[in-house]
């Protein structure tokens, strides 16, 4: 652990909190632009049975009588130390709301992240195993992943297993087989990008003079791929999966809306729908916070992993890229 | 949705391979002569809808309702016994463009971010990098979600949002390319022999660069069709009778005795996307 790798560290939890900090800004002026008064659409809707003194409560609380600039203060001086408000739906806090569904989008998440390497590694084996003339199906399932709007694969999945195969039942969505379905429905597309560069990761690697030597000294192929080749080839991979965390979260808006789970995606849905702003800024600030989290971890740990970076460059995740570029378009 | 990395690892163009092929080549690998058939039928779809199908969109016959396909409906007929042909042709023009919309705020807001950055360097390149990170944190399809929802839900609007969500993507894959191209040779000479900033960035910098950040434009516009179809299906883009692909898959789902209200579109989509990606990748020279 010497100096430059905690000059270094310091630096890069400096910037992460600065992002995240902006985030929460961007998130509220994107936000706050809203044409609708949200005082009016939802604390004084009689369907929500706030009394005037209950609104005169929330709108003293969230100071909607300020000043934008102030409002903004306010609302960041209470995101840092972390009270993240009243939803104006329920009335309950935000924190309640989004702790009472984290877990099962985190069950979900995780499996659909289970499925996505599974499919990766997958295909990126198979495309070293099979001889060049059988890969080009192979090679073509990540571009064909990224082509197919993610709600159509979680229809799909559902009518044929759900509705003509009867494998599980659409109105039991936490039940083991529909959270399976619904993690490959989320697992599929995120699988293409890393798939893409574990394959092109294998390939360099394997055309590399160590490789021949390898191979000349009389190593089975197996041993090469999973002994020399992998090691190298991860690198990468970690970093992409590191970077498909947002999109687990975008994702989940749709598939958990197909799905009909309840979760950090469709809170988000059903609070876009009724203009619960306070909720919405917090779940998208808590979604740029575990971005910030993830990456900085990645960004942390990989020269650690790779003695070519140990020496810590200025703009870590820049180089980060360019070594994503070397090694996936060779 | 997907797409951060792999588009700005996929815009990287092949070291000795820039560009497209030379001129005079052989012809198109057959899978590529296959997506410029497609795009150019979904261009004539979006242009001149009317002459594709005879059937209206909105209007139906109620008593041909959810009728399966068939020759005198190629994509069977919906719940009020609309043509779902006609409704997919006639919702191409919203469903593309809009994707263009997107592109087109992409690369001229991202692109002048990165070159900006990329060319002042500095404390302007600092500052810059930072709100390219801050966007870039925002889960894109949230981000998207977040700015439909504050602009009201519009098919233009969602547009807009995917066009803002891209804004990361294009300006970091600007600034690299012009950092890349400043350090050359020629744009030292350049300066040498008395280039003022404007003419070394507009004669030199920009043509380079723009050479990648076009390919990741395609691709984008690819990425784009999704994204706006999933702000479509969610119902953040213009209610019906407007049948964009994503609101027909949407629509279509509550049927599940008539599956290809939810196939017929969705195939459209696919087929339009994977199109525009072959298409890129062939651009780009890899393929």
């Amino acid at each position: 652990m010497d100096r430059g790798y905690l000059g270094f560290a310091a630096r890069r939890v400096g910037q992460a909190l600065v992002v995240v900090l902006l985030a929460y800004v961007v998130t509220f002026v994107v936000i706050s632009v809203l044409p609708g008064d949200p005082v009016t659409n939802t604390l004084r809707n009689p369907e929500n049975g706030f009394t005037e003194a209950d609104v005169a409560r929330i709108v003293a609380y969230y100071g909607l009588d300020q000043p934008v600039l102030v409002q903004l203060w306010e609302s960041l001086s209470r995101f840092a130390t972390g009270d993240l408000g009243v939803s104006l739906r329920s009335n309950l806090p935000v924190s309640q709301t989004i702790g009472d569904v984290l877990g099962s989008t985190a069950v979900l998440a995780a499996a659909a992240l289970a499925v996505a390497v599974a499919l990766a590694v997958l295909i990126a084996f198979g495309t070293q195993y099979l001889p060049v003339r059988a890969q080009g199906v192979l090679r073509a399932l990540p571009s064909l992943f990224l082509s197919v709007p993610n709600f159509v694969i979680g229809l799909v999945l559902i009518h044929v297993f759900a509705l003509q195969l009867g494998l599980f039942r659409v109105i039991y969505p936490d039940s083991a087989w529909a959270t399976s379905f619904a993690a490959l429905a989320l697992g599929i597309p995120v699988s293409a990008q890393l798939a893409e560069v574990l394959t092109a990761g294998l390939d360099h690697e394997s055309r590399q003079e160590y490789a021949s030597v390898a191979r000349s000294r009389g190593l089975g192929r197996t041993r090469l791929l999973l002994r020399h080749l992998l090691r190298p080839s991860s690198l990468p991979v970690v970093t992409v999966l590191a970077l498909t965390v947002g999109e687990l979260l975008g994702g989940a808006l749709i598939t958990e809306t197909i799905f009909g789970r309840t979760g950090i995606g469709s809170l988000v849905e059903s609070s876009v729908t009724t203009q619960d702003l306070p909720v919405l800024q917090a779940v998208v600030s808590l979604a740029a916070v575990v971005f910030v989290v993830v990456n900085l971890v990645a960004d942390l740990v990989h020269p650690l992993l790779d003695p070519r970076v140990r020496k810590p460059p200025t703009r870590p995740s820049a180089e980060r890229e360019v070594l994503a570029q070397e090694v996936s378009t060779p | 949705m997907s797409g951060t990395v792999t588009a700005v690892r996929a815009a990287a163009p092949a070291p000795g391979r820039r560009g497209p092929r030379r001129r005079g080549a052989a012809l198109p690998p057959p899978t590529v002569v296959l997506s410029l058939i497609v795009l150019a039928v979904v261009v004539a779809w979006s242009l001149a809808p009317g002459l594709f199908t005879g059937q209206d969109p909105v209007a139906g016959v109620t008593s041909q309702k959810l009728l399966g396909p068939s020759a005198a409906h190629w994509f069977g007929t919906d719940h009020l016994g609309r043509d779902v042909f006609a409704r997919v042709v006639h919702g191409t023009a919203s469903s593309v463009s809009s994707a263009l919309v997107a592109v087109v705020i992409g690369v001229v807001v991202g692109g002048a971010v990165g070159l900006l950055a990329g060319f002042l360097g500095g404390l302007v390149d600092v500052v810059l990098a930072r709100v390219v990170d801050v966007l870039l944190a925002i889960p894109s399809f949230l981000l998207a979600v977040i700015v439909v929802s504050s602009l009201g839900f519009r098919t233009i609007n969602a547009a807009v949002a995917t066009g803002v969500s891209a804004v990361a993507v294009f300006a970091r894959v600007m600034r690299s390319e012009v950092i890349r191209t400043r350090r050359s040779v020629f744009v030292e000479a350049s300066f040498l022999q008395g280039g003022s900033r404007t003419h070394v960035l507009l004669r030199h910098v920009l043509p380079n660069a723009s050479r990648t950040v076009l390919a990741l434009a395609v691709l984008q516009f690819g990425l784009s069709i999704l994204v706006i179809a999933g702000l479509a299906f969610l119902g953040y883009g213009d209610p019906p009778p407007a049948s964009d692909w994503g609101l027909l898959v949407s629509a279509g789902k509550d049927y599940p005795t008539a599956p290809w209200l939810v196939y017929a579109p969705a195939a459209v989509t696919i087929a339009t996307v994977l199109s525009v990606n072959r298409t890129s990748r062939w651009l780009r020279g890899t393929g």
